[in-house]
């Protein structure tokens, strides 16, 4: 356990670094929320309510997505790079599992998005913005586990998109696909309850969902009562599935390295 | 300035090799950034499903705000999309020095050692979306407007081509000034919805301080003339080609104050 956090830690120290980036990345972070401000509030001039969501909910619903979609990256770039410039055949020999590793890594950084990235954000939102919290602490609670799930879901399939490194070379084709898919079916942008019926039929028997729509519907009380423990066990499938892939085809993968010879 | 164009197609030549070298890349390239354009344009679809204008503007007006943005940025992106490496390709690893001596314009020659392909896919989406948006709008189209539209979307390629050139200057005295570049570039966003929606401060910056204004709304504006700003939006292609001025200069600046540190 122990070594494993020292590799988050690690990865926390370098990050610190980069503090030119981080403020562009502020910088950026507040325009996007200001731009989905006056849309929204342009959006709601003339109506009070859209599919039974008023603008509060809305403005919370898509506040709270945009954070939490940071989040739902992972590893699969270094992953990538690892296994273009054949450096995977060393980590292997080292004494850890490796997907851990990557996975310790990954947590790291995603501490440190938490206290730079999403706790001024949060505070931002808050004072500018009337965002609604919900209405009871269980609910919060549950909004908590299923962000969790989410994040663990994103990390896995971005684990995933990582590991195909193995057999294409145009890695970079594939993430950017991923990035679209996951932006367009994960709710990120406008809850999935205002696609039209037939694209969220499909949405519904893909993982995306699972990344952010469940978890933020939960907080934003667009989803509540026993529907709650409905969407966990979504998640919670997910979770297990992906989790179970990610096993799989590493697996494999591994087995095409010894092949090559490495 | 002929040597420059001769120059310009031999350089291009070469790239063009390169491109069609790499056939897959360049496709999977132009595909992505058509599936990322397509996406936000998926986003706005998605909202006027459930209303029917945004501040007065309908669904297809929104998309010609878009499009005008979109088809101008291709210019940027094909041809000049080179000025985002300028830290990290020519000042970190000192290879610009390298081209201070060569008897050709150092920015030419940063601009002109890349072709971007990805721009491809951009320019083929803005003109998609434009010929999508176009017929739906009621509006009349002669010579004149075709030429104004022209005119149009080559000024708010300029202008997104100068705010670039400025803000990558900065890479003389920082090295890399990637992050700045990156982060003002991001407040293009902001363009891509009628200026009216926002905050009079923002609109007051994003036209006079930063005027990613004139990339998309006004030019847009000036043929749908929904608020009144027909006539602001002939200055399009002056402030086009002020900024680029203002940027030549600053990069001049910039160059000198590199070069006189001498090493």
């Amino acid at each position: 356990m122990r070594k494993y956090w020292q590799i988050a830690k690690g990865r926390m120290q370098e990050n610190t670094a980069y503090s030119a980036w981080y403020w562009a990345g502020t910088v950026s972070s507040v325009m996007r929320l200001l731009i989905i401000y006056f849309f929204w509030e342009a959006v709601y001039a003339n109506q009070t309510t859209i599919q039974n969501i008023n603008l509060e909910t809305m403005l919370t619903y898509i506040v709270i997505a945009l954070l939490l979609q940071g989040f739902v990256g992972g590893v699969g770039n270094e992953l990538a790079e690892n296994i273009k410039e054949g450096q995977v055949a060393i980590e292997l020999m080292r004494p850890y599992d490796m997907i851990f590793k990557m996975f310790a890594v990954d947590i790291g950084e995603k501490i440190m998005y938490l206290i730079q990235g999403t706790l001024p954000m949060v505070l931002i939102a808050y004072f500018f913005m009337d965002l609604s919290f919900p209405k009871s602490p269980e609910t919060i609670l549950l909004f908590i586990v299923s962000a969790l799930v989410g994040i663990w879901i994103g990390t896995f399939f971005d684990f995933l998109v990582g590991v195909l490194a193995f057999w294409t070379v145009n890695v970079w084709g594939v993430r950017v696909l991923k990035e679209s898919l996951i932006t367009f079916f994960s709710g990120a942008l406008v809850p999935i309850t205002l696609f039209p019926d037939w694209l969220r039929t499909i949405t519904e028997f893909l993982p995306f969902q699972a990344m952010v729509y469940l978890p933020v519907s939960i907080y934003s009380g667009l989803i509540s009562g026993t529907e709650v423990y409905m969407a966990l066990g979504v998640q919670l499938f997910w979770l297990i599935s992906l989790y179970l892939l990610v096993r799989v085809i590493w697996s494999q993968a591994i087995k095409q390295i010894t092949i090559f010879g490495g | 300035m002929r040597r420059y164009t001769r120059l310009y197609w031999e350089f291009a030549k070469s790239h063009m090799k390169v491109m069609m070298e790499y056939r897959i890349d360049f496709l999977i390239g132009v595909a992505s950034v058509m599936l990322e354009q397509f996406a936000s344009i998926f986003f706005v679809k998605v909202v006027f499903d459930h209303i029917e204008q945004i501040n007065g503007w309908s669904f297809y007006e929104i998309l010609f705000i878009y499009g005008i943005a979109a088809t101008g940025r291709s210019i940027h992106q094909i041809f000049f999309d080179n000025l985002w490496t300028l830290g990290w390709q020519y000042i970190r690893p000192g290879k610009l020095d390298r081209l201070l001596i060569r008897p050709v314009n150092p920015l030419f020659h940063v601009v002109a050692d890349r072709l971007h392909q990805d721009g491809f896919g951009q320019l083929i989406i803005g003109l998609i979306i434009l010929g999508t948006a176009i017929p739906q709008l009621d509006l009349v189209w002669g010579a004149a407007e075709i030429a104004m539209l022209v005119i149009m979307i080559n000024s708010s390629g300029l202008i997104f081509v100068a705010i670039n050139l400025f803000f990558a200057t900065f890479s003389f005295w920082m090295i890399d000034s990637l992050p700045i570049v990156w982060a003002v570039f991001n407040l293009s966003d902001f363009a891509r919805y009628p200026l009216t929606i926002y905050h009079k401060g923002i609109r007051m910056f994003l036209t006079w301080i930063i005027p990613y204004g004139f990339t998309a709304f006004y030019p847009a504006a000036y043929f749908i003339d929904k608020s009144g700003y027909k006539e602001f939006a002939l200055w399009t292609p002056v402030a086009a080609i002020a900024c680029c001025f203002l940027a030549y200069a600053f990069w001049n600046r910039g160059l000198k104050a590199f070069a006189s540190t001498g090493s």
